[in-house]
Order: structure tokens, then sequence, then C-alpha cells
């Protein structure tokens, strides 16, 4: 899958599966953080998104902290999801 | 949101559900996070909340928590065999996720508390508040009851035989003589404190018992009633839990024949759950402002004016059932 | 008003069945968390876990409790209940007069049993007998259908704080003139639903749990069961008192649904408030009983409040190192084990503590020892940040 359209379906993943009610996956820039300031998610989203990265891209990360390292927005999430996708 | 208590809402496969705001006062960021026990009682709490000068904590009763949260989390273990699991609807799920989530929105450090037995959850609470408030009159607590219908526990009280089998009007609850009731939820909350000042209501007493013997509830009726009714006064209208299950009419029978006073029904417009008595509570205090009960709750006679003290009777399956005792103030 | 005295103790955990066993396992140092094995879970061979090596068949045999739909958890409560009424010698009519009130705690109630709730959540036919035994009221109404009580009887759930306030509500229904006695606790056993559930948000350790070391990586479920009776001291001149119920606190530390924030405000505030309760000072503690669960998060939030709160930090240790973290129970039964140093005036080993934390320097107490103890503080901070702090004090 190219980049810019994997970089889509992750907005709209994280959307779904965060139920972020009042962002829509085009609102959210490549490299707005995603802790924080920017979308402003916490600590339990992060375990989320570690769940996310196993169910629909195989990526198993044990660690929550090693998970927060490639968490940090769109652009390292999908650089990623690119180098170690087993789905 | 003005509430009219005169209309009737039917239900829908024998289910009366919520109908909910649209949340204005709550962050996207944490309403998305919100199962829907946690939504509606923070919904319920928000406009008190603005209102009140200050808080000093929360004390919430449920019996069940975040079912919805709940059957997702379980539904997930299954599904994945106890595989990788998101975390967030099984810390919604907790039952303290509301009283939480209050104290968590209001960064309220003070006394926050839930209880959870069943069908006395709500009297425990407020019991609670009236320890504290005994102690610190001055305080205001925020007292509330919330419980949910959710797939999982309606198709568990189904097959207990706690519901009708065939589908009802809430119009004919009363009349169709069957086994069961229909499903109710709802989140109702009061700010609460030891000063009669533009109070709506005074609490003068709360009961709760176990027993399936109406020999003993009706003794436990005197015994509250010699206790908590102002001598020389009456009580002037019985609000009833009776819910269209006849299997526990006898109970209904017996205390309307012992308080003999105007009586009036409020589970057609809510349903049957295990707070439900936080309603009939919030009902009582708008009949106090309106000083009128719409006909269709009537099972007698209008009572007559004016309406000073009401007895709410109310029991959760024949098993649990408690007295609350309310006179209007102001 | 007449002092608040605990006249009975009750308890059941992985590492006894009684109080005497858990008082003999705690001078020893012996830890309870093992593998599993009599409890299905996928996580049987992949974590330790404070298990009560005693089948639920095993249970109901013992207590004569066969009753339909009776779960393990109205099991364990049910033995730890016994073992104390027993203890406080109270009579039948006691046990079933208007004025004895029975207050409990369960996280799980009946959702211990997973399979069955699945089941009768999601079919339409064949309820199983566990129908109405779910519900985390479901252990005190069957104690108080089993007992006859017909006091006031109330479930508490706040997460692992459960108990605490559980024995805090009892206390307060003396004072209040509303029971003359209450008998207090909490129980819970180990379900699939918070196995999983704590997995999922990686707080559970693959090793046996390390409080208050600074490479300490989570921590151990387990299961357990603790009452107390608590009456007037005016009622039980003949009877033999245990301690005081002297200070009680609840306070919320309003940061995060399932973390304590960095400052600590909720434990500060619970455990000043317990002082102000006890109308003691920092000074009077002689030691804690921490909630030192062993996550990251939590013993370092609990060490800065100590630190915040005590002059000089009084002597603690956590015992979820010898029984895990019980939950529902965690309050009763470390309130339990907080009444055998004031009775025995010892302090039991906090285990597997060989760094401190880095940030506070503070070691829980190491060696089993004897010394004068006047009173002793016991915290359970719980999700949603409800922090409840308890003091016993000999009489």
């Amino acid at each position: 899958m190219e980049t810019a359209a994997l970089k889509e379906q992750l907005k709209k993943q994280i959307v779904e599966f965060l139920n972020l009610l009042s962002v829509k996956p085009e609102d959210i820039k490549d490299d707005e953080p995603l802790f924080g300031e920017g979308l402003g998610l916490d600590s339990i989203d992060s375990l989320e998104l570690i769940v996310l990265l196993g169910r629909e891209y195989g990526i198993d990360i044990k660690d929550p902290k090693e998970g927060r390292k490639i968490l940090v927005d769109v652009n390292t999430m999908v650089a990623y999801i690119e180098k170690h996708r087993t789905k | 949101m003005d509430v009219d208590i005169n209309s009737l809402y039917d239900c829908t496969d024998n289910k009366l559900k919520v109908i909910e705001p649209g949340y204005e006062g709550i962050p996207p960021g944490i309403l998305r996070r919100m199962g829907k026990a946690v939504r509606i009682g923070v919904g319920a709490a928000l406009p008190l909340i603005k209102e009140a000068a200050s808080l000093d904590g929360f004390i919430i009763g449920t019996a069940n928590g975040g079912m919805e949260d709940c059957i997702k989390f379980l539904n997930q273990i299954i599904q994945y065999e106890e595989g990788v699991l998101t975390p967030g609807s099984f810390v919604q799920s907790t039952p303290n996720a509301i009283a939480g989530q209050l104290g968590l929105f209001t960064k309220n450090k003070g006394y926050n508390i839930t209880h959870v037995h069943r069908g006395l959850a709500f009297e425990n609470a407020v019991i609670d508040a009236m320890m504290l408030l005994h102690d610190h009159p001055e305080n205001n607590y925020l007292v509330g009851a919330v419980d949910e219908i959710s797939a999982y526990n309606y198709n568990i009280e189904l097959l207990s035989g706690a519901y009708k089998k065939e589908p009802v009007s809430c119009k004919e609850l009363y009349t169709i003589h069957s086994e069961g009731c229909i499903a109710g939820e709802s989140a109702v909350t009061f700010l609460v404190n030891g000063n009669k000042t533009n109070a709506v209501a005074q609490l003068l007493g709360v009961h709760g018992l176990h027993t399936t013997d109406i020999a003993v509830v009706e003794k436990q009726l005197q015994l509250f009633i010699q206790k908590h009714l102002p001598a020389g006064e009456k009580i002037d209208l019985l609000l009833s839990g009776e819910n269209g299950d006849n299997r526990l009419s006898k109970y209904y029978t017996s205390v309307e024949n012992i308080i003999n006073t105007a009586t009036a029904r409020f589970k057609h417009m809510t349903g049957e759950y295990a707070t439900v008595s936080s309603f009939a509570v919030w009902l009582a205090c708008q009949l106090f402002q309106t000083q009128d009960v719409p006909s269709h709750m009537l099972k007698t006679q209008k009572p007559q004016a004016p309406i000073k003290n009401i007895l709410i009777y109310n029991n959760y399956k024949g098993a649990q059932h408690s007295f609350i005792l309310l006179t209007k103030e102001n | 008003m007449s002092r608040i005295v605990v006249t009975g103790i009750g308890v059941i955990s992985a590492i006894g069945n009684t109080v005497a066993e858990n008082r003999t396992a705690l001078q020893e140092g012996k830890c309870g968390i093992t593998a599993l094995s009599l409890f299905p879970s996928k996580y049987a061979g992949l974590m330790p876990f404070g298990e009560i090596k005693i089948s639920t068949e095993e249970l109901q045999k013992k207590l004569n409790a066969t009753e339909r739909g009776v779960t393990r958890t109205s099991l364990l409560a049910l033995h730890a209940f016994a073992e104390a009424i027993a203890d406080s010698q109270l009579t039948n009519d006691e046990i079933t007069a208007f004025d004895t009130a029975l207050i409990g705690a369960s996280t799980v109630g009946g959702m211990c049993l997973t399979d069955e709730l699945y089941h009768d959540a999601n079919k339409n036919e064949g309820g199983s007998a566990y129908l109405s035994s779910y519900d985390f009221a479901s252990v005190n109404i069957y104690l108080q259908e089993r007992y006859k009580m017909s006091g006031i009887v109330n479930t508490i759930n706040t997460a692992c704080s459960s108990s605490a306030n559980a024995i805090m509500y009892g206390a307060r229904l003396i004072k209040s003139g509303r029971a003359k006695r209450a008998i207090v606790g909490g129980v819970d056993c180990l379900a699939k639903f918070t196995i999983n559930g704590f997995n999922a948000l990686h707080i559970l350790s693959s090793d046996i749990c390390t409080p208050f070391d600074e490479q300490r990586k989570g921590l151990n479920l387990g299961e357990g069961a603790a009452f107390l009776v608590l009456e007037r001291e005016e009622d039980v001149i003949a009877k033999n008192v245990y301690a005081v119920v002297s200070g009680y606190c609840n306070a919320n530390d309003s940061f995060h649904p399932s973390s304590l924030s960095d400052e600590g405000d909720g434990p500060y505030l619970s455990m000043k408030g317990a002082l102000e309760t006890a109308n003691i000072t920092v000074g009077d503690i002689s030691f804690i009983n921490a909630h030192g669960t062993a996550t990251e998060n939590n013993d370092a939030v609990e060490s800065k409040a100590m630190i915040r709160l005590f002059d000089r930090v009084p002597p603690f240790a956590s015992t979820k190192s010898n029984t895990g973290h019980t939950l529902g129970a965690a309050g009763a039964i470390e309130a339990v084990y907080s009444i055998l140093n004031l009775t025995h005036q010892e302090i039991y080993p906090g285990l597997n503590c060989k760094n401190p934390i880095a940030a506070t320097g503070l070691q829980p107490v190491k060696i089993y020892q004897k010394r004068p103890l006047q009173h002793i503080m016991s915290n359970s901070f719980g999700f949603g940040g409800n922090c409840t702090s308890l003091i016993f004090s000999t009489t």
C-alpha cells in the first residue's frame, strides 16, 4: 500500500478506534503530536493504539514505553508500520 | 431541559430508554470515552454542578455500573481468547467510574463513593449523605443514582423471568395482570445540604430492608412511620413502586391498606431497575412544586391539598424494600 | 460517644486460610504468589497470582454451602465472615438483630464465572444457575440470607479501596447510631474479567512483584476475603478487644481514571484526613501498611505523598508481595494485618525490595521485628482516584 493511502487509512482507524467524536480523519495533520498538545490523547489511548497496531497490522509492541516512542504522530506511526507490519 | 410529567412516553420492546441531551457541557475529548452509564450520570449532574456554590463530594448509587462497557470487554475476552485487549471499556465498566469521572471533571478532591447494593444502592447513598450532613450540615454533596439497560443485563434479567414475555404498552402495565415488568434506566442527581433555606424538600427518613415476608414489611413500615412522621401530621400521598408484576402486587396492596391515602404510581413512566427509587424522589420534588399529580399516575382519588408529606414505597423483586419519607420545604 | 473497637477478625488469602495461618506466614515472610494451579486462564503459565489453593468444590463442602448459584466469591466471603463472627463470639440474636449491619465490598461479584456470564448475556435460552449472582451485591445478599440478618446491609465498589471504604462506612453507621455493631469487610476472587482488564492496562508483572523497588514491574493479582466485627466499646466490656478504629478518611485524587497524579493529592489528603479524625499527629504513626501494589505509578506517588506528609516517614511495608493485590478484599485483609501488628506488637517484613526507589530512597521494613506500636495506618488507593486511609490504635 502506498504511504499516502496508508496515512489516510490510519487516520480513519485512529478516529474510529478511539471514538474521537469531534475529529474528522482528514483534519489530522501528519505531523500533529498525538499526545499532549495536538490531538490530546492520553495514556489509555496509547495502550489502545498499541492494540490497534496489533489487530490491524500484526505488530506486537510489548512495552508501552517503547510504544510511546513510535506513537508521536501519524508520520512516525506510518514509518513504523511500513517497516514492521506482518499483515 | 424542561420535563413534562403529564405526557406519557410508551415503551419499545418492553424497554423505556433515556432521552439523552446534547451534552454540550462535556468536552468531546472526555465524552468520547464515556459509556452510557457514565455519560448519563455526568449529564444529569452537570446542571447541578454549575448551580452549586461549592461541592464537598459525590455519592452515587448504581447496581451494575457501566453495563455496556462490561459486555464490550467481556466479548473481547471471548472473541480474542484473552489476547491483546483494549483497556478503555474495562476502566469505564467499573461502577465507580461515574463518581470518579464526576470528581475528575470538577477536580473535586472530596469524599467520593459508589454504593452498589442492588435495589437499595440509592437508599444506601442517601443514608451516607445523611450521616455526612449530620456531622457537617454546611457541606454540599451531589447524591445520585444511575442504572442503564444494556443488551447484557436485559438478557440475563429476561432469562431469570424478571420481564414480561409478551410485548406490553405502558398504558396497560397495571391492568394486564401477568408476571414480569418492563425494563427502565435513568440517571438522577440531587444537591443536598443541611440547610432548609431554598430547599425543595427535606428527607425525613430512609429505611431499607431485606425480606420476602409481608408481615415483616408491614411491621417495619409501621415502625418507620412512628419514627419519622412528625406528630400530628399525615401522609398526603403514597408514591408506589407497583410495577405490573402480579407476583408483587400483594406487597403494594398491603402497604396501601396501611397508609390509606391518595396513591400514585410511576413505573409506567420509568420501567423497572434497581435504582428507580431515585426517580421517585425526583418525582416527589416535582409534585411538591406543582401540587398537582398527573391523572395517568393516580391509582386512587387525587390527594387533598396541600401535598406536604410524600411517602415512597418501593421494592425490587419483592426481596429488597424501601421507605422514603419526604416533606415539602418552602 | 463510645469508641469503635474491633472484637473479631477473619481472613483467607494465598498465605493462609485463617487469621493464625496468615500471621505465621507473615512472620516467616512467606510469599503466596505462585503459578495458577486451579484457575483456568490463558495467563496460567505466563504470570504468577496469589491463588488460594482450595477448589470451589472443596470450599462448598467445607462450608456446607451448596445453595444454588453460590459463587466462589461468596464462598471465600463466607469463610472469612464465619471466622470473624465466631472470633467475636457474636450470638445468633446479635447477628440477626436489626441493629447489626453488614457492609461488604467486591469488585468482581459473580463475574468470576466468565463463561456462564457470556452465555447468559448472549443466549436466548437455558439460563444458568447464576442468573442472579453476577452483581456485586450478590455476595452480601447471600450472607444476609444465610445468617438471616435484619439490619442495614450494603455493598461498596470503589475498585481497590472498596473494603477500606466498607470499614469506614460501618464505623460511621455505629457512630451515627444507625447500628450497634457492624460486620465489615470485602472479598474478591480471581476472574478472567479482572486478569484481562489489568493486563490490558499493562500493569501486571510476569514475575513476583517487588513493592517499592526501583525496578518494580507491576502487580500480581490475588484473591481473598476478610471481615472485621466492629462494636461500641461500651457494649463489650467483657470481650477481647483487638484495637480501636480511631481514624479514617476518603479523598479523591481527581487526576486520571486509572492512575494517580505525580503530586499525589489523593493519597496525601486521605492520610492527612485520617490523622485528623484520629486526632493524632504525623509523629504518632508507628507503622504504615502501604497500598504498595508494585506498579510504577502507585509506589512512586505513594512514596512522594508519605514524604510530603510525614516529617519522618514511619516504618512501612506492603503485604501485597505476600498475598498479591486482592482488589475488593485488599482494604479489609490489610486492616486485619494491621490489627495483628497491634495485637502482637510486631512488624512483618516487606518482601522482594532489593533497591529503593532512587528518587525517594525510601526502604520498606525488611526484617521481622517486635516493637512498641500504638497507631497503625493502612492505605488503599483505587481507580477513579479513590483514596482511603484507616488508622487502628491500641486500646
